[in-house]
C-alpha cells in the first residue's frame, strides 16, 4: 500500500491544477457569454 | 384571396402589400436588402432561421462622434484604436450576429465587431484615423439593426464579476466534493475490509487537507449572509446552514488530529457544492430575466434635432440640450423634452405615459413630455424641461427610490429557520448535558454529530429548486420572472389592480359602432388609406380604392375624391361646418359618446351618411383570464388613466362592478391607489405604461404585459411575453403551486432532520448512515421539485 502515499498526493496536485484551470478560465471570462461562441461556430471563415 | 397569391418580400418573405411597386413590402426592408448586398454579405439569408420586416432608420448618428458622447462611452486601447459598447435593437439570430460581426469587411478601419448574444450588445473596435463610430452605427443601422449606447456598462461589469466570484466557488466544491469522495469510499471500504491505522490516518489527513480549505472558501457566500443577518438581528436560513459547515469542518479536523471519532467531510462538501449550484442557477434564471431591463435606457432617445439660430439643424447628443433650445421632431419619433409647440401640427400618443387611449391633438402653445410618440406631422418644440426634469424623467428617479425601498417579503424558509436555529441548538445543549453524565467526550462527540447531521441541506435546497422548475417552465410559456420572491409575494390572492390600456384592451383604435350608411366604408378607408393618423389607421382595410385631392386638417378631418365622390371623414363640428348635416346625427353622436367612444362623422358629396364611434377594443382572453383570478380569491379593480366613461365601458364588457373601475387616474393617483391598498393586503399591480411604472414598483408584486414601456418592465417583477392576460391567471396559480411544492418539500426535509436528529440524541448515528441519509433527502426534494405542477401545460387556468 505504500504506493499509496506517492499517488494519492499526485492525484490531488492534478486535481488542484484542474481547478487551477477552471479558475483561469473563469476569472479570462471565458464563460461570460455562453450564447454567442455556439453561433459562431456556425460561420465559415471566408 | 389575392393576397395569397401576392410576391413575397425579398428582404422578409411578408406578402407584398397590394399597390406597392416592386419586390419588398416596406422601405425598410428595401434598404437593408440592398446593404447586405451591396457589401456582399449575401450569405445572411443562407444562415437565418427566423424572417420579421427589416427596421432600420435614416439617422446619422452624428451625436455619437459628439465629443461629450465620446468622454463618457469610448476608451482607447494601448494599440491606439478606439472601443465603445453598442446596444443593437432586433438581434434575433446566429445570421444577425454574423452579419454584425461582418462589418470589418465592410468598413475599413473597423479592427473587430464582438457581439453578446444574450445582452444584445456589440463591442466595436476600430481605427479613429481611419473612420468614425458613426459611420459604423449608420452602417449597422442600414443592415437592420438601430443602435444605442450603451449605458448599462458599469452594471454589466458589477454583474459579471459577481457571476464569476459564484461560478470560482462552484467549481472549487465540486472539485473538493468529487475528491473528498474517492477518500471517503477508501475509508467506508475499509471499515468493512480491515485497514492499517496508519493508512486510515493517512486518509483522514487528507481528507482534511482538502476539505479545509476549500470548503472554508467555497462556502464564504453562506457565512457572510448568516453573519449579515445576525448583525442585523434576523435569522436566516444561512445560519443553521454555517453552523453545521462550520461545526463538521471544526470537529472533524480535531477528529483527525485525535486520530478517533467521525469525521463528516465527504457529506458536507456535498452540501456546499449543492447548495451553490442551486444558488448559481437561481442567479442565472434571474439574470436572464432582468436584462431585458436594460432597454430602459433607450426608452429616451439619445439624440435631438437641434434648430440653431441660423435655422440649421444639427443632430446632437440629448445631454446637450439646455432648456429653451428649440428641436424639430419628426412623425413617428419620440419627443426627447418636455416643451412647448412651437410650430406645426400633429396628433401625440400619449398611452404609455398617461394611458389616455386617443391621440391627442396638438398645435403651436401646446405643451408636449418627453417619452411620448409624435403620431403624424413634423413639430418643432421649445424644450421647458430636460433629462431629471422632465415628467418621465422624475417618474423614473421615483421608481428607482421605490425599488430600492421594496421592503423584502419574509420568507417560508427564513421563517422556519428561524425556529429551527431555536430547536437544535437547544436540543444539542440538552444531548451535551445529557451525554456528559457517562462522559465529557461522548457528551461532544453525540452533540456535534446532532449538529453535523442536521445541517439543513435539504431545507435549503427546497426553495431554489422548486423556483428554479417553476422559473424555467414559466420562461418557456412567455412568463418572465425576475425573482424567486415574486413567485412567494404573487401566491397570497389580496388585490389586483389592471391597467386598462394595452392590457385588458388591445392598444389601438378600431371601429366599435358605425351608425348609418355602411356602405360608406370603403370610400372612408380609401380617404384615411393616405394619413398616418392613429384614428385613419382604425379605418384601413385590405383593397380599398386609390383617393385623389387628399387634403388633411389635422386635429380635424380629413377630405378626398374617390370614383368621382367627394368624401370628408372627420371630427362632428368640423363636417358640421362643412356639410349638410341630417336629423340623425345629433341622436348618433349622443348614442356613441354614451358608450364611451370616439365619435367621428362621415359626410359623402357634402351630406353626412355615418357617424362611427371608435374605441380600444377589449382583448378576447380578458374575461376567462379575470374569472379564473377571481376564483383564486382575487379582488379585481380596474385602474385607469383613460376617460371615466371608456373605463366604464370597458369594465361592463368585463363583467366587473362599475365601483371597481376607476377612470382618469393620474400616474401619481395610482401610486397612491397602490400604496393605500397595501395596508390592507397584498397587492399585484398589472401595467404596461410608464404611468403604471411607479405603482407596479410599489406594488406587493408588479407585472408588465407584452409590449411595456420599457421602465414599467424594469420596475416589474414578472413580465409577460405575449399579449394574453391569460398569461397573468396562470402565473398566479403557477405561483400558488409553487408554494405548495415548496410546502411539501420542507415538509419531506424537516422529517428527515427529525429521524438523523433523534438517531444522533441517542448515539446511534453512524457517518455511513449519514452518508447516505443526506443525499437521500436531497434526492427527494429534488424529485418533489420536479413532479411540481407549477406552470406545466395545461394545469393552470
Amino acid at each position: 500500500m505504500t504506493a499509496l502515499y506517492i499517488v494519492l498526493p499526485l492525484a490531488l496536485l492534478v486535481a488542484a491544477a484542474a481547478v487551477g484551470a477552471f479558475v483561469w478560465a473563469v476569472r479570462s471570462g471565458q464563460l461570460d457569454d455562453v450564447e454567442t461562441p455556439p453561433r459562431r461556430i456556425l460561420f465559415d471563415e471566408d | 384571396m389575392t393576397t395569397a397569391l401576392a410576391l413575397a418580400c425579398q428582404h422578409c418573405n411578408l406578402p407584398i402589400p397590394r399597390g406597392r411597386a416592386g419586390d419588398y413590402c416596406c422601405d425598410g426592408c428595401e434598404i437593408v436588402r440592398n446593404a447586405i448586398t451591396e457589401h456582399g454579405l449575401d450569405r445572411f439569408y443562407a444562415l437565418r432561421d427566423e424572417t420579421a420586416p427589416a427596421h432600420t432608420t435614416s439617422a446619422t448618428y452624428a451625436e455619437l462622434d459628439d465629443p461629450a458622447f465620446q468622454r463618457v462611452h469610448v476608451d482607447a486601447t494601448a494599440t491606439g484604436d478606439h472601443h465603445a459598447a453598442l446596444y443593437l435593437e432586433d438581434l434575433r439570430c446566429t445570421a444577425c450576429v454574423w452579419l454584425v460581426e461582418a462589418t470589418p469587411r465592410c468598413i475599413p478601419g473597423v479592427r473587430e465587431v464582438r457581439v453578446d448574444f444574450g445582452r444584445a450588445r456589440a463591442d466595436v473596435w476600430w481605427d479613429p484615423q481611419a473612420t468614425s463610430l458613426a459611420q459604423i452605427a449608420h452602417h449597422l443601422d442600414r443592415v437592420g439593426h438601430v443602435v444605442h449606447p450603451y449605458r448599462g456598462a458599469d452594471r454589466d461589469l458589477h454583474r459579471r464579476r459577481e457571476d464569476r466570484a459564484l461560478l470560482v466557488k462552484v467549481g472549487v466544491a465540486g472539485a473538493a466534493m468529487g475528491n473528498l469522495m474517492l477518500l471517503a469510499i477508501a475509508l467506508y471500504a475499509g471499515l468493512f475490509g480491515g485497514m492499517a491505522a496508519a493508512d486510515t490516518a493517512f486518509f483522514r489527513w487528507a481528507s482534511m487537507l482538502v476539505a479545509v480549505p476549500a470548503l472554508g472558501f467555497a462556502a464564504t457566500p453562506m457565512f457572510r449572509t448568516a453573519l449579515g443577518a445576525l448583525r442585523a438581528g434576523r435569522l436566516h436560513l444561512d445560519l443553521p446552514l454555517s453552523i453545521g459547515i462550520v461545526a463538521g469542518l471544526g470537529w472533524g479536523s480535531a477528529n483527525v488530529v485525535r486520530g478517533v471519532g467521525e469525521i463528516y467531510f465527504d457529506s458536507l462538501a456535498m452540501l456546499v457544492f449543492l447548495l451553490l449550484v442551486a444558488r448559481f442557477v437561481v442567479l442565472r434564471h434571474q439574470r436572464r430575466a432582468s436584462s431585458a431591463a436594460e432597454l430602459l435606457l433607450a426608452l429616451t432617445p439619445s439624440r435631438a434635432r437641434r434648430i440653431g439660430a441660423d435655422g440649421a439643424i444639427a443632430e446632437v447628443p440629448i445631454e446637450a440640450i439646455a432648456v429653451n433650445d428649440r428641436l424639430s421632431v419628426r412623425a413617428g419619433e419620440t419627443i426627447p423634452i418636455d416643451g412647448i409647440v412651437a410650430a406645426g401640427t400633429s396628433a401625440i400618443d400619449a398611452g404609455l405615459l398617461t394611458g389616455e387611449s386617443r391621440p391627442v391633438d396638438v398645435g403651436p402653445g401646446d405643451r408636449v413630455h418627453a417619452g411620448t410618440v409624435n403620431v403624424s406631422g413634423p413639430l418643432e418644440v421649445v424644450a421647458t424641461g430636460v433629462g431629471e426634469q422632465t415628467r418621465v424623467g422624475a417618474l423614473v428617479a421615483k421608481i428607482a427610490a421605490l425599488a430600492t425601498r421594496r421592503a423584502p417579503i419574509e420568507r417560508l424558509v427564513d421563517r422556519i429557520a428561524a425556529r429551527f436555529v431555536l430547536v437544535v441548538t437547544v436540543t444539542s445543549a440538552v444531548v451535551f448535558v445529557a451525554w456528559s453524565t457517562v462522559s465529557i467526550a461522548l457528551g461532544a462527540e453525540h452533540a456535534m454529530a446532532l449538529l453535523v447531521v442536521t445541517c439543513p441541506c435539504a431545507l435549503a435546497l427546497a426553495t431554489p429548486l422548486a423556483v428554479t422548475v417553476a422559473l424555467g417552465r414559466a420562461a418557456r410559456r412567455g412568463i418572465l420572472i425576475k425573482g424567486a420572491d415574486a413567485l412567494e409575494r404573487l401566491a397570497t390572492a389580496g388585490t389586483l389592480y389592471i391597467d386598462k390600456t394595452g392590457t385588458l384592451t388591445e392598444g389601438r383604435l378600431a371601429i366599435a359602432t358605425w351608425l348609418g350608411d355602411v356602405d360608406a366604408r370603403a370610400l372612408a378607408a380609401a380617404v384615411e388609406a393616405g394619413s398616418a393618423h392613429p384614428i385613419a389607421r382604425a379605418f384601413a382595410i385590405e383593397g380599398s380604392p386609390v383617393a385623389t385631392e387628399i387634403r388633411e386638417e389635422p386635429g380635424r378631418g380629413i377630405t378626398g375624391v374617390v370614383h368621382g365622390r367627394h368624401v370628408h371623414v372627420g371630427a362632428p363640428s368640423w363636417i358640421r361646418e362643412r356639410c349638410t348635416p341630417r336629423p340623425e346625427l345629433d341622436a348618433w353622436i349622443t348614442e356613441v359618446a354614451r358608450r364611451g367612444e370616439t365619435p367621428i362623422a362621415i359626410a359623402i358629396d357634402r351630406t353626412v351618411v355615418a357617424v362611427v364611434g371608435l374605441a380600444d377594443p377589449v382583448r378576447s382572453d380578458a374575461r376567462t383570464a379575470l374569472t379564473s383570478l377571481a376564483r383564486l380569491g382575487w379582488r379585481i379593480e380596474i385602474l385607469s388613466g383613460d376617460d371615466p366613461r371608456v373605463v366604464a365601458a370597458v369594465g361592463a364588457q368585463l363583467g366587473l362592478d362599475p365601483a371597481r373601475c376607476h377612470g382618469g387616474v393620474s400616474p401619481e393617483q395610482k401610486l397612491a391607489w397602490v400604496e393605500a391598498a397595501r395596508a390592507r393586503g397584498p397587492v399585484t399591480m398589472v401595467g404596461d405604461g410608464v404611468n403604471d411604472a411607479a405603482a407596479i414598483a410599489a406594488a406587493t408584486c408588479g407585472i408588465a404585459v407584452s409590449g411595456a414601456a420599457e421602465v414599467a418592465i424594469e420596475a416589474a417583477d414578472v413580465y409577460l411575453k405575449s399579449p394574453s392576460i391569460n398569461a397573468i391567471a396562470a402565473t398566479a396559480h403557477g405561483a400558488v403551486a409553487t408554494l405548495a411544492t415548496i410546502r411539501r418539500s420542507l415538509r419531506i426535509s424537516l422529517a428527515y432532520n427529525l429521524t438523523a436528529g433523534t438517531l444522533a440524541a441517542v448515539g446511534l448515528i453512524h457517518p455511513l448512515l449519514a452518508a447516505v441519509l443526506m443525499p437521500a433527502s436531497s434526492l427527494t426534494v429534488l424529485a418533489s421539485s420536479l413532479r411540481s405542477r407549477a406552470f406545466r401545460d395545461r394545469s393552470s387556468t
